[in-house]
């Protein structure tokens, strides 16, 4: 044997160790285009609560309508929604990537302990989040929600690609910064949720979904 | 076990029986279809590959049914772990005595 034969063997069992215990199937796309769902949401959003100066380029009305009980309702229900449909986006895409690649796509026990760690921080925040509107705390909403995503992606590094994490890592501290300013809300959601995934997604989707 | 000079088990030469052995060293368990469509391989040839290994002790089967599909479900045994570590340990020395 030679050497280049030697290093090429440790690097098949390093490849296949990962590729076997780490879910690579997460499409890159799909991503990108949770991204832009949630950038329409946003908008919608603000068009809701009538906070339509948020963003520079957006037309205005005069109006004003935040605080009132039931256009909160509505906006609850448009991200539960878009919820749903980022989750299903993600799911289904990944699944054509993974039969694509022939990477790994079964509900095993993996899989199952992957989604308890994603989804042990996002239900925590969701039930803080839906407690806080019903005291009618809704300055903290936003960035509640980013941190505990933040939190969710890092959580779960060790089942996906590790580079999940530096997504995590933004969202937390567009978080933290989104706490200690007032009246930005909006912005700050559009900016994490939005924002962050087309670039993240872009660069992912360069790096990871091309490989064979 | 049967190494060469080197320290390389014989065992795993072949690329379809070294992936068997890092699947089940990184996982608790996997079943047939898990390892058909990670290593990309037929029926026939992945079942050859893994009653040889099976032979030497060095992974174990659970056969069962989920539904009214027989399921197969390998991993690797404690023989199979030591002669895997030896075989990468094996490979490691080599590297670095060569360079």
């Amino acid at each position: 044997m030679k050497d280049n034969e030697a290093f090429e063997v440790l690097g098949e069992i390093k490849r296949m160790m990962e590729k076997s215990s780490r879910f690579q199937a997460v499409s890159g796309i799909s991503i990108i285009v949770v991204g832009i769902y949630a950038c329409i949401a946003s908008v919608v959003t603000g068009y809701l609560l009538g906070l339509n100066d948020w963003l520079p380029f957006l037309p205005k009305v005069d109006e004003i309508r935040l605080n009132t009980p039931s256009r909160i309702r509505w906006a609850v229900l448009l991200a539960v929604a878009l919820f749903l449909l980022s989750f299903l986006t993600v799911t289904l895409m990944s699944y054509l990537k993974a039969k694509r690649h022939h990477l790994r796509f079964v509900v095993d026990k993996r899989m199952l302990q992957m989604a308890f760690n994603f989804l042990l921080p996002l239900g925590i925040g969701a039930l803080l989040c839906i407690a806080l509107i019903i005291q009618g705390h809704y300055g903290l909403t936003s960035s509640i929600m980013l941190l505990f995503y933040g939190l969710a992606l890092v959580n779960c590094q060790h089942y996906t690609y590790p580079a999940l994490r530096f997504l995590g890592y933004g969202e937390i501290v567009l978080g933290l910064i989104d706490c200690f300013s007032i009246h930005h809300g909006l912005l700050f959601w559009f900016l994490g949720f939005g924002v962050f995934h087309i670039l993240f997604g872009i660069l992912y989707s360069l790096k990871y979904d091309r490989i064979k | 076990m049967i190494t060469d000079l080197n320290g390389f088990n014989k065992a795993f030469e072949s690329k379809a029986r070294l992936g068997i052995m890092s699947i089940l060293m990184a996982n608790e368990s996997a079943d047939f279809n898990t390892l058909k469509s990670l290593l990309e391989l037929t029926d026939g040839n992945l079942a050859g590959h893994t009653r040889n290994l099976e032979e030497l002790g060095y992974i174990q089967s659970e056969k069962r049914f989920i539904g009214r599909k027989p399921n197969t479900s390998f991993s690797v045994t404690e023989k199979g772990r030591e002669a895997f570590t030896a075989h990468v340990a094996a490979l490691a020395s080599f590297l670095k005595n060569n360079a």
